[in-house]
C-alpha cells in the first residue's frame, strides 16, 4: 500500500523490480541513478555478493519533490534474481505497491522468464495481493543484442493478461525512465482508486487535533528546508534535524556558543587548575550532546587543559572588559589569603 | 495486506516520540528509529543528523525480515530482539506490536543492559498506541487525483534521458 505520513507530510510508495538473474534489473537502478539529478535522488545502496550478484536486495529512493505539500518519495527496490534466492526475493515483496518485470528477450532465456513471472505471481498470492490487480509493468529488456526475441513473441508467451509493456536496454538507457514513468503513474492512480479521491491536504486539516494544529505552520518551515537536505548526502551534515525539541538534539552551534560564552566569562586563575575542572564539569555536564558533537580532542582539551591551554586563554581574557572585576577578586583572594595566614584560619 | 494501512496523526507521531525522548534519556542511548516492516521510516529522535535514515530503514527492516526467515528455519515465529555490535556503535533493534521495529543505536556510554530495559518499556508502550490505531479501522482515503497529475508533470521533468 502507498505510505501516506501526514506527520512528516511524505507520499511513499515502494516499486520492486522482478525478474530471472542477469535480466538487468540492477542495471535499471544505475541507470536510473546515474541520470537523476542528485537532489532527486539518494544512495543506491547494493546488497551483492562479491561478483556483483544482487543477494538481497538493490535499493534506491528517489524523490520528484514537493505535490500539494506532500513529499512524494519512490523506493526503487530490485529482487535477488537467482532461482534458489526465493526465500529473500519474497521477503522484498512486502508491502509492495507496483512491479517491473524485467524480462530477457533473448530466445534461450525464455523458460527463466516464464518461471520467473510465475514465481512472482506466487509470491504476490503468499502475500495477499491479487496478480491481476496490481500495478505492472513489463520490460523487455536487452533490446539492443543481436537474435533477441520480437516484441510480438515475447507478448505472446509472457503478456497474456495485456499488461503494459516496454522494449529497453537497460545498459543504453533506452527504456529505463519510460518504465519508470509508467509504473509510477499507475501506483498513483492506484493509489487515487483505492481511496476515495479525497485530497491528502484537506485530509490533514479534516483531521486536526488540538497538539497537530499548532505545529503545522512551525513545522512546515524547516521540514522544507531538510527534505532537499536528504537527498544530498553532503549537506544532510549541516541540515537541522527535523524536530529539534529534545534536550538531547539541541542544534549544533548551541554548545559552541555556549562555550565561547562561558570562556568569555571565566577568568582563568593562574597557578590553579579551577579551569581545568570547570571545564570538565561543563563539558560532562552541560549534557551529553556536547561530547557528541565536539570531536574527542574538543573533550580532551578540556579535561587536560595544560599549561599551554591556560596560556592561551589568557590574552584572549585580557582583552575583554569584564577583566578588571576578575583581576580585583584575585587580589581580594590572594590578600584574603595573606590574612588567614596571618591569623591562622584555615 | 496489500490493502490495510497505517494512518497516523499528528498528535499520535507526537505521542511516539516523546516516549522515543524519554527512552533515549534514560537509556543514554545516541538515536532511535521507528521503521514500518516494509522499510518506511515512521520515525525518528536523536542524533540522526549524520545517517541516511531513508536506507537505514530499508536495510533494517531488510535485516529484521531475513532474520525472521531464519527463525523460522530453527522452528520459532520469529526472534523478538536483534543486536548488532560494532566497535564503537550498536544497534539494538526490538519488534513494536505487529508490524513495526524499534532501532536503538547507541555506544559505549550506556550498556547495552540499559538499552534493553528502556526499549523493551517503550516498545510496550509503542505496542498499546499502535494497537490504538489499528483498532481505529479508518479506510484509507488515498491520495487526491490533482496529487497524481502533478506528479505525473514533476515525472517528466525529472526523467530525461
Amino acid at each position: 500500500m502507498v505510505s501516506i505520513n501526514y506527520s512528516a507530510r511524505e507520499v511513499c510508495c515502494k516499486i520492486v523490480y522482478y525478474g530471472p538473474g542477469l535480466s538487468g534489473k540492477t542495471t535499471n537502478l544505475q541507470y536510473i541513478h546515474s541520470k537523476v539529478p542528485q537532489n532527486t535522488r539518494g544512495k543506491l545502496i547494493s546488497l551483492a555478493t562479491e561478483a556483483d550478484r544482487t543477494l538481497y536486495f538493490d535499493f534506491l529512493p528517489i524523490n520528484i519533490g514537493t505535490i500539494n505539500d506532500f513529499q512524494a518519495k519512490f523506493q526503487l527496490y530490485t529482487v535477488p534474481g537467482q532461482v534458489y534466492y526465493n526465500a529473500t526475493r519474497k521477503l522484498v515483496l512486502r508491502g509492495v505497491d507496483g512491479v517491473v518485470f524485467v524480462a530477457d528477450s533473448q530466445p534461450d532465456k525464455m523458460d527463466e522468464n516464464l518461471e520467473s513471472l510465475a514465481n512472482l505471481e506466487e509470491n504476490l498470492v503468499e502475500y495477499g495481493y491479487n496478480p491481476d490487480e496490481l500495478p505492472m509493468v513489463i520490460q523487455y529488456n536487452k533490446c539492443d543484442l543481436p537474435g533477441v526475441m520480437s516484441v510480438e513473441e515475447l507478448n505472446a508467451r509472457l503478456n497474456t493478461k495485456g499488461r503494459p509493456f516496454f522494449q529497453a536496454s537497460a545498459t543504453l538507457g533506452n527504456g529505463v525512465f519510460d518504465t519508470l514513468k509508467l509504473i509510477i503513474k499507475l501506483v498513483l492512480e492506484k493509489a487515487k482508486a483505492t481511496g476515495q479521491g479525497t485530497a491528502a491536504k484537506p485530509r490533514v486539516q479534516a483531521a486536526p487535533t488540538p497538539a497537530a494544529e499548532k505545529p503545522y505552520p512551525e513545522k512546515a518551515q524547516p521540514k522544507a528546508a531538510v527534505q532537499p537536505a536528504e537527498q544530498s548526502p553532503a549537506a544532510t551534515a549541516t541540515a537541522v534535524e527535523e524536530r529539534p525539541a529534545v534536550a538531547e538534539t539541541r542544534p549544533q552551534e548551541e554548545p559552541e556558543k555556549e562555550e565561547v560564552s562561558r570562556e568569555a566569562a571565566y577568568r582563568p586563575y593562574p597557578g590553579s587548575d579551577k579551569a581545568a575542572s570547570e571545564r570538565k564539569a561543563a563539558a560532562l555536564g552541560v549534557g551529553r550532546s556536547r561530547s557528541e558533537e565536539l570531536p574527542a580532542e574538543a573533550l580532551g582539551r578540556n579535561i587536560g587543559a595544560g599549561t599551554s591551554d591556560r596560556q592561551e586563554q589568557q590574552p584572549a581574557a585580557t582583552a575583554t572588559p569584564q577583566m578588571a572585576p576578575s583581576l580585583r577578586r584575585r587580589g581580594e583572594n590572594k590578600k584574603r589569603g595573606f590574612f588567614k595566614r596571618l591569623f591562622g584560619i584555615k | 495486506m496489500s490493502d490495510d494501512s497505517l494512518i497516523i496523526y499528528e498528535a499520535e507521531i507526537t505521542k511516539i516520540d516523546d516516549l522515543l525522548k524519554k527512552m533515549l534519556k534514560g537509556a543514554e542511548a545516541k538515536c532511535a528509529l521507528l521503521v514500518d516492516k516494509d522499510g518506511h521510516l515512521i520515525t525518528r529522535q536523536g542524533f540522526t543528523h549524520s545517517l541516511d535514515t531513508t536506507a537505514l530503514a530499508a536495510l533494517l527492516a531488510g535485516s529484521f525480515a531475513s532474520t525472521k526467515e531464519i527463525a523460522k528455519l530453527v522452528g520459532e515465529p520469529e526472534f523478538s530482539v536483534l543486536f548488532h555490535q560494532g566497535k564503537k556503535d550498536h544497534i539494538h533493534m526490538s519488534i513494536v506490536g505487529e508490524r513495526s521495529i524499534l532501532a536503538v543505536i547507541f555506544d559505549d556510554r550506556t550498556t547495552i543492559g540499559m538499552v534493553r530495559l528502556y526499549a523493551k518499556e517503550t516498545a510496550q508502550e509503542l505496542a498499546k498506541i499502535f494497537q490504538e490505531i489499528l483498532e481505529r479501522h479508518e479506510p484509507n482515503q488515498g491520495i487526491s487525483n490533482e496529487f497524481a497529475d502533478m506528479a505525473q508533470d514533476k515525472l517528466d521533468d525529472i526523467f530525461q534521458d
